[in-house]
């Protein structure tokens, strides 16, 4: 009896899989980054070569930890708040070299400097469609001042979108990792009571944006809505309406970017506000990957609901062995899931059956992409931060 | 037997992702891109000027007349003529010039405008309406506006000319 009431020490699983088992899988991956950051080695830039070698080892070895523990979120949460994080130093500091400000003024509009945003296509789509106009003050084709066209960003989302659906907003979106920092930092959620039909708001907001949009000819969420104008670029303040504007800008950024997450450990922004997350939702529908409840190991725990941070479960959906449109397949479900019940899907297959091998085909595609676009804008910012450094 | 193909058909839909994902850096974003700009879709006449009607030439420098752009119905900008003085670096410092929107021959607005040494500069100028149909303005004036203005933009001086209908 004694000895009973004496804790065990607490035994540490076993990894997942053996050393150089991990390093074999992450080998691709390896020579992926290599490849990928090629063109930087060739070019000179002490602090760009830096910045790529960093970049090179982080990637390649969150994934060796992915493959090694088993585990996907806590891993690749390191790279998207990483991005998150980086991505505004990188990108205004090349604002303040090529125009001296973050505000984007009238002649940067009509020299279509503006980098594209993906936010812009679902509100660019019916315009574009009816007329054959693009509604934002960019260029085409990649120029000497702006490399980030709109037929460029418009084909990387299309990649990423076909290959992941919307886990672009969880391995390519450059806005969402600040929030999931933000998410990230308290131990312990203040507020845990949310109210599910929040989940609408993103389609309602994507629907008025699209209309309105449509009507008056501009993108309408990036000129009154879009809450990351505040760490990146931003229509010059000079008169009471660009006032106003920015107000908005600073005010949910505050609210639903950074106080939200801290207080709900959840992508607020992403989950109740995101309209082209609401967009990239529907693209679930035609994706292969997704992720799937074994209904003979679950228990309803609800471990997995409390874990998501964008409210993409419900008790009916677990109930029905799925995830809800919004699911992004950040992994934080399976990872929680202490009876393997949440897994890995490849739709055609059988649920539960190799459930690793869905994960790693997805992983593949996720994790090349995300080295390729994410990996590139965390080398230009790291060059940026290594220029500070009173390095000779 | 049937579940066994869709297996193989899903393995193979997963095989064809991870193709697009590895050819999209080297092959599929040039050619997207190539094909984006082959379809005709172009950038709102707002932003981009609309296209160019014809060319004039001065000494030293051109000017390209646009085409009127007339916004989309509840767009919030009026109907504007944008010309182009190009290239800046060889204006003269203080630009005096006359210049035919329409075509007809006769000149309809008389631009002058003061090039200051510092690109990032913002332009200080005038246009006078020598017709009817479009408006008068000086710059820096009241707020500034895609159909009223004279900016620089790169090695060109834009200038928009607002005309004088309603929208």
């Amino acid at each position: 009896m004694a000895s009973a009431a004496i804790p065990r020490p607490r035994r540490r699983p076993p990894p997942f899989r053996t050393v150089s088992r991990s390093l074999l899988l992450t080998s691709p991956i390896a020579l992926w980054a290599l490849l990928m950051f090629t063109p930087v080695f060739r070019s000179p830039g002490r602090n760009a070569h830096l910045g790529a070698v960093v970049v090179i080892l982080f990637m390649t070895t969150l994934f060796f930890l992915m493959m090694r523990t088993g585990k996907t979120y806590r891993w690749r949460r390191c790279f998207f708040v990483a991005l998150g994080f980086l991505f505004p130093v990188g990108f205004i500091a090349s604002l303040i070299h090529l125009r001296g400000s973050m505000s984007l003024s009238l002649e940067h509009m009509l020299g279509g400097d503006t980098p594209f945003c993906h936010m812009v296509i679902p509100m660019a789509l019916i315009p574009a469609a009816l007329t054959r106009t693009v509604i934002f003050p960019g260029s085409i084709l990649p120029t000497a001042t702006n490399p980030h066209s709109i037929a460029i960003m418009l084909g990387l989302w299309l990649a990423f979108t076909l290959v992941l659906g919307k886990a672009w907003c969880s391995y390519a979106c450059f806005f969402g990792g600040i929030e999931e920092g933000f998410a990230a930092m308290p131990k312990h959620i203040r507020i845990r009571k949310i109210d599910p039909r929040l989940r609408l708001v993103p389609w309602a907001l994507l629907i008025a944006v699209a209309v309105l949009s449509a009507a008056l000819f501009e993108p309408v969420y990036c000129r009154w809505l879009c809450p990351f104008k505040t760490v990146t670029e931003f229509q010059r303040v000079t008169s009471v309406q660009t006032a106003m504007q920015m107000a908005i800008f600073v005010s949910l950024f505050i609210g639903l970017v950074v106080v939200l997450p801290f207080l709900t450990k959840k992508r607020t922004q992403c989950g109740f506000f995101c309209p082209f997350g609401a967009f990239q939702s529907l693209f679930n529908r035609i994706n292969l990957f997704e992720i799937r409840f074994d209904r003979d190991k679950c228990v309803d725990c609800t471990l997995c609901r409390t874990s998501c941070p964008t409210m993409a479960l419900s008790a009916e959906s677990i109930r029905e062995g799925r995830t809800l449109l919004n699911c992004m397949k950040c992994g934080a479900c399976v990872d929680s899931c202490k009876k393997n019940a949440a897994v890995w899907h490849l739709k055609g297959t059988p649920v539960a059956v190799k459930p690793e091998r869905a994960r790693l085909l997805f992983l593949y595609g996720a994790w090349g992409l995300a080295t390729m676009l994410g990996g590139s804008i965390l080398e230009n910012s790291l060059a940026t931060l290594i220029g500070f450094l009173p390095l000779r | 037997m049937r579940t066994r193909w869709l297996t193989v058909l899903a393995y193979m839909g997963a095989a064809i992702s991870l193709i697009v994902a590895a050819s999209t850096p080297f092959v599929l974003l040039g050619a997207f891109a190539n094909a984006v700009a082959t379809t005709g879709v172009h950038v709102d006449a707002v932003y981009s000027g609309g296209a160019i009607a014809r060319t004039v030439i001065r000494d030293g420098y051109q000017i390209d007349v646009n085409h009127p752009v007339h916004p989309h119905a509840l767009q919030d900008v009026d109907p504007f003529v944008q010309i182009a003085f190009r290239p800046a670096s060889s204006l003269p410092r203080h630009v005096k010039d006359e210049v035919d929107l329409d075509g007809d021959g006769q000149a309809d607005v008389r631009v002058s405008f003061t090039v200051p040494s510092d690109p990032n500069a913002r332009l200080a100028g005038e246009v006078i309406a020598l017709n009817a149909k479009y408006r008068s303005f000086r710059t820096p004036g009241s707020e500034p506006s895609f159909s009223e203005l004279i900016a620089r933009s790169g090695d060109t001086v834009l200038v928009r000319v607002p005309l004088n209908e309603p929208h």
